[in-house]
């Protein structure tokens, strides 16, 4: 009989009536045959391993965590705020001590949406793990969470939105921006002037394995968690870096994706992207299920796996092996160097253009940090896109001071003044809320 | 006339009923050792009143695999297993006798490994020196492509013995429930064709050369030559029976909670559209979750002869029973004690159950009278945990669809109905608990015999087809055909409803329609085309009470 070490919830929703397009990766077909694996493998007869139902996230989640504009509605679809749901549940079981750990197999995924949202990125439009990180750190007081990004492309989403949070450590291991989208994440971006080495990249050269994976996990990924102490650790489980990927050039198999997993030891797990739904995903998700649950994998493998599927060249591993010590030091010893302090006034500033190739606009921001002495500082962002005019957005984060919180106030009332913005979003963390303004020539529009 | 017997574990109901009613009715003991016995027993008891007519129809229900099962009386298994990737089977075996035979089929049916037939014939000699004689094989994805159960028993079948191949026993994907249900079939094979053959041979003597169906789990009935292929669906029958007997004679509608409040249990069954609920996988069977449609019910340790326990004031009835009520001669106060003392019952010796209840209210330190008032909600209480849990569970159940989550609207009962000898006493705490109508039917005690002779036909199938592939197969009917391109959901929920109907026309009682339980066509695009449709249907006939029988043995509910 199959008996697990750790009691496993497992957030199932396919969504098999929500595609971007019919003929799109992030199809309604996406988890059809993960379904099939998981039934015939009767996973969810296993004591032990529970299916549960997605929850739907509020729009309250949802602005706890992103500007949207021009409406958070207008954003989004119910899907996603049901693959948010769906995280957030996964996460409560986990913090309210139903389950020992638990995994949000859902779609859309999330990882390529940042702070603001104007529409979707790299088939993503708001952020899962954010949105449920935020809402348990709302609901349960959890402070230090680390969240481990293995999705082959860079979850450039996640470090946007935590780029000024010294409580959360990001680390993505993605395939070299170089050679795939979105073209970022490098070692050299670490984080902001608050948050110094609390983001940590590894870009990864094409044709990276198992035997890559396993080494910077041992090298740097466990290494770092072990000095950050995290009370939560999320593993953004994108599973695009197989082998046959049709739209990625790494070498993982279902067997190193499971070790992997079992080595990161994360208390829940997101599914983000994965686009080989037959020769990939029903082994990589059967893998990670029964190694978060600690039962024996050692019989799962795709069909398709043959030794040179999984190889990996001499000059990679050697590659890796400088690398992770590297990066590993970018965390302990943040160099002066690569910390943007360029200012305006006393807030720290950072422009960036940003692209959304799943809705084709483009995103012209710049970014607002107060430089303030006793906490991580207020927040803002000036953003307009192709579609949408001129807008603020104002954050007063978790752990602002009361002088941040009068700042808020004041900026809050002034950009109200200027009649320059046609919707201004406001985030209060400390009371919880969002509120947002709308000018007038906005207002007509919708 | 139609003929209706249960064989329960205590008593053997009969009924006979006419287009006008019930129009014999009788119970006897059974013999758990001579079941055949007991059946003989009970068609004698409504002789006279068929006088010399035969039957329409005989249905039985009968604790036969059951007992057999509980007993330890089944017979050892042989098994095959196919596996693949994933969870190592061996886990899975519920015999030492499995063997698992390398050989790979994925998801689509496609077989990308062949089957060792070397391992194969080593298996069957294996079995033979064993002297083993029943046998089951089953493998991964074996509903997607039966091949190597349809070769591995072509195989086994030389040794003589009844062959069980999985995909036959259901079209779902589950591989170890898959081997669960096969193994079960198989163990009680020969127990129940004997049992079948000596049933046959005392109707032929009856002269009763009627049809013959047999209850199964899921309140349906199955006509008995199919019985005789798949015996394990007639395991746990019991239950369906009385649920299709209160069904007919309160003709539930809608949504309800069927409370049957016996000795030590009460089991809690629901009703949603007029049907029972039924267990959406399979129910379990020693532990092992099976395949076989069954009642989703649950089972709560408070009943008339559950034990009265005070601890730190507060009260808890059951699941402890150490023998009947004070009133009847036990020796602990017991919650129909409890209903003697409110005065809601006058049952037996109620000195006994007074004497009895100030002890209680002694630790309560309030009156008699008031604890066992106490008492009654507290096991009112109890009974409504339960009521609701299952109601939790139920509407729990996961969806796949962004439709589903925001219109899927759930269980939500008004209606509660109560068999069982304390029913009448506690619905009106029930009520209060529950905040739900309660009605005690009349004639419920022989309501599994009723519920055995008027349940209809039941028949759940899968459908599965691949354009790309160019196939069609429904598992269960073992119906496999090549489909052209165009091939779409419409024409294969037709495909499916028809094989649904023809697999009935051969049952004489008139079935209810079939019915589309879930249908989807997903484009399987490769690259940025599409190559085919992955069709899927699933259809049944649900539980029902015979036509021309609907409002025949009406009730006060």
């Amino acid at each position: 009989m199959l008996k697990v070490a750790n009691s496993l919830g497992v957030v199932f929703f396919p969504a098999f009536d929500w595609a971007i397009s019919p003929t799109h990766p992030e199809r309604q077909e996406r988890l059809l045959y993960t379904m099939d694996q998981l039934q015939e493998e009767g996973v969810f007869d296993i004591p032990g391993i529970a299916e549960y139902k997605p929850d739907i996230a509020s729009l309250e989640d949802v602005e706890r965590v992103h500007f949207a504009f021009p409406r958070t509605e207008d954003v989004l679809t119910d899907s996603h705020l049901i693959s948010a749901g769906g995280a957030i549940r996964a996460g409560q079981m986990v913090l309210d001590k139903e389950r020992d750990k638990s995994f949000a197999l859902v779609r859309p995924p999330g990882h390529h949406a940042m702070k603001s949202v104007h529409g979707g990125r790299g088939f993503c439009n708001v952020n899962m793990e954010a949105i449920m990180i935020e809402r348990l750190r709302r609901q349960y007081g959890v402070n230090r969470v680390a969240v481990v990004d293995t999705d082959c492309h860079h979850g450039d989403g996640t470090q946007d939105i935590y780029w000024h949070d010294p409580e959360t450590l990001f680390i993505s291991l993605h395939q070299d921006g170089r050679t795939i989208f979105p073209g970022s994440g490098f070692p050299g971006e670490i984080g902001g002037p608050k948050a110094a080495g609390r983001n940590l990249n590894v870009p990864l050269p094409p044709g990276t394995s198992d035997a890559g994976f396993l080494l910077l996990m041992d090298e740097l990924v466990l290494p770092v968690l072990r000095d950050f102490q995290p009370e939560l650790i999320v593993h953004s489980a994108g599973q695009d870096n197989h082998f046959s990927d049709p739209i990625t050039s790494m070498n993982l198999s279902a067997q190193g994706y499971a070790r992997l997993s079992q080595k990161l030891q994360a208390d829940i797990a997101v599914l983000e992207g994965g686009y080989a739904i037959e020769g990939a995903l029903p082994y990589v998700n059967t893998g990670i299920i029964l190694s978060m649950a600690g039962l024996d994998f050692s019989h799962v493998r795709e069909p398709a796996l043959r030794p040179e599927s999984v190889a990996q060249d001499a000059k990679i591993t050697e590659y890796l092996k400088q690398l992770a010590p590297a990066v590993r030091d970018l965390y302990f010893h943040p160099p002066e160097k690569l910390i943007d302090r360029e200012k305006e006034g006393d807030f720290f500033v950072r422009d960036k253009e940003i692209f959304y190739d799943t809705d084709g606009l483009m995103e012209q921001q710049r970014e607002f940090v107060l430089d303030c002495p006793h906490c991580p500082g207020l927040y803002k962002v000036q953003t307009s896109s192709t579609k949408t005019p001129f807008c603020l957005g104002i954050e007063l984060g978790r752990q602002c001071c009361d002088s941040c919180a009068r700042r808020a106030e004041e900026e809050f009332a002034r950009a109200q003044k200027s009649l320059r913005y046609a919707v201004i979003q406001y985030i209060d963390r400390i009371q919880d809320f969002s509120q947002r303004v709308v000018g007038d020539a906005m207002d007509k529009e919708m | 006339m139609l003929l209706g017997i249960d064989v329960g574990g205590t008593h053997t109901d009969v009924v006979v009923i006419a287009p006008s009613g019930v129009v014999g009715a009788a119970k006897v003991n059974t013999d758990p050792e001579n079941l055949l016995a007991s059946v003989r027993q009970a068609l004698e008891e409504v002789r006279s009143v068929l006088g010399g007519q035969v039957p329409t129809r005989f249905a039985l229900s009968t604790t036969l695999c059951t007992n057999a099962l509980v007993q330890g009386t089944t017979e050892a298994v042989g098994m095959v297993l196919f596996g693949g990737p994933g969870i190592d089977p061996s886990l899975h075996a519920p015999t030492p006798h499995c063997t698992v035979v390398p050989g790979v089929v994925d998801h689509r049916g496609s077989v990308l490994e062949e089957f060792e037939a070397e391992s194969l014939e080593q298996v069957v000699e294996q079995f033979a020196a064993q002297g083993l004689s029943a046998f089951a094989c089953v493998g991964k994805f074996s509903p997607r492509n039966p091949e190597f159960e349809q070769q591995a028993a072509h195989h086994l079948a030389s040794l003589g013995g009844w062959v069980t191949q999985g995909h036959h026993l259901s079209g779902e994907l589950n591989f170890p429930r898959r081997i669960n249900t096969a193994y079960f079939n198989s163990a009680v094979w020969t127990t129940f064709n004997g049992f079948a053959d000596a049933v046959a041979a005392i109707l032929d003597e009856y002269g009763f050369n009627c049809p013959v169906n047999l209850l199964k789990a899921d309140a349906g009935t199955l006509p008995l030559q199919q019985a005789r292929r798949v015996p394990v669906e007639t395991i746990f029958s019991g239950p369906a029976a009385s649920v299709m007997g209160i069904s007919a004679l309160c003709q539930v509608q809608d949504e309800a909670v069927l409370l049957d409040i016996g000795g030590t249990t009460t089991d809690v069954a629901l009703f949603a559209g007029g049907v029972p609920v039924i267990e959406r996988h399979g129910i379990s069977l020693e532990g092992r979750p099976t395949l076989v449609k069954g009642l989703k019910t649950r089972s709560v340790g408070i009943g008339g002869d559950s034990a009265i326990e005070v601890h730190n004031g507060s009260i808890t009835v059951g699941p402890q029973r150490f023998g009947p009520c004070l009133a009847q001669g036990g020796t602990r106060a017991t919650l129909v004690d409890a209903l003697n003392v409110t005065g809601r019952i006058a049952y037996g010796d109620t000195a006994a159950s007074f004497r009895g209840l100030e002890t209680v209210a002694y630790h309560l330190d309030c009156s008699p009278a008031r604890a066992a008032e106490s008492v009654v909600e507290a096991a009112c209480a109890g009974i409504r945990d339960a009521v609701q849990d299952l109601l939790a569970e139920v509407n729990q159940r996961p969806v796949y669809t962004v439709h589903e989550v925001l219109w899927g609207k759930g269980l939500h009962p008004q209606h509660l109905l109560l068999m069982g000898g304390p029913a009448a006493a506690l619905a009106p705490c029930l009520e209060k608990a529950l905040d739900m109508q309660a009605s005690v039917p009349e004639h419920a005690a022989v309501a599994n015999a009723i519920g055995a002779a008027l349940a209809r036909p039941t028949v759940c199938i899968e459908l599965f087809a691949d354009t790309q592939q160019r196939v069609m197969r429904i598992p269960a009917l073992g119906v496999e055909r090549s489909i052209g391109a165009g091939y779409d959901l419409e024409a294969a929920k037709q495909d499916a409803l028809a094989a649904l109907q023809e697999t009935l026309e051969d049952s004489t009682l008139e079935s209810g329609a079939a019915e589309i339980l879930e249908s989807s066509s997903m484009n399987m695009v490769r690259g940025m085309s599409m190559v085919g449709r992955d069709i899927r249907v699933r259809c049944q006939v649900r539980p029902g009470i015979a036509s021309g029988y609907e409002t025949t043995v009406r009730s006060v509910c």
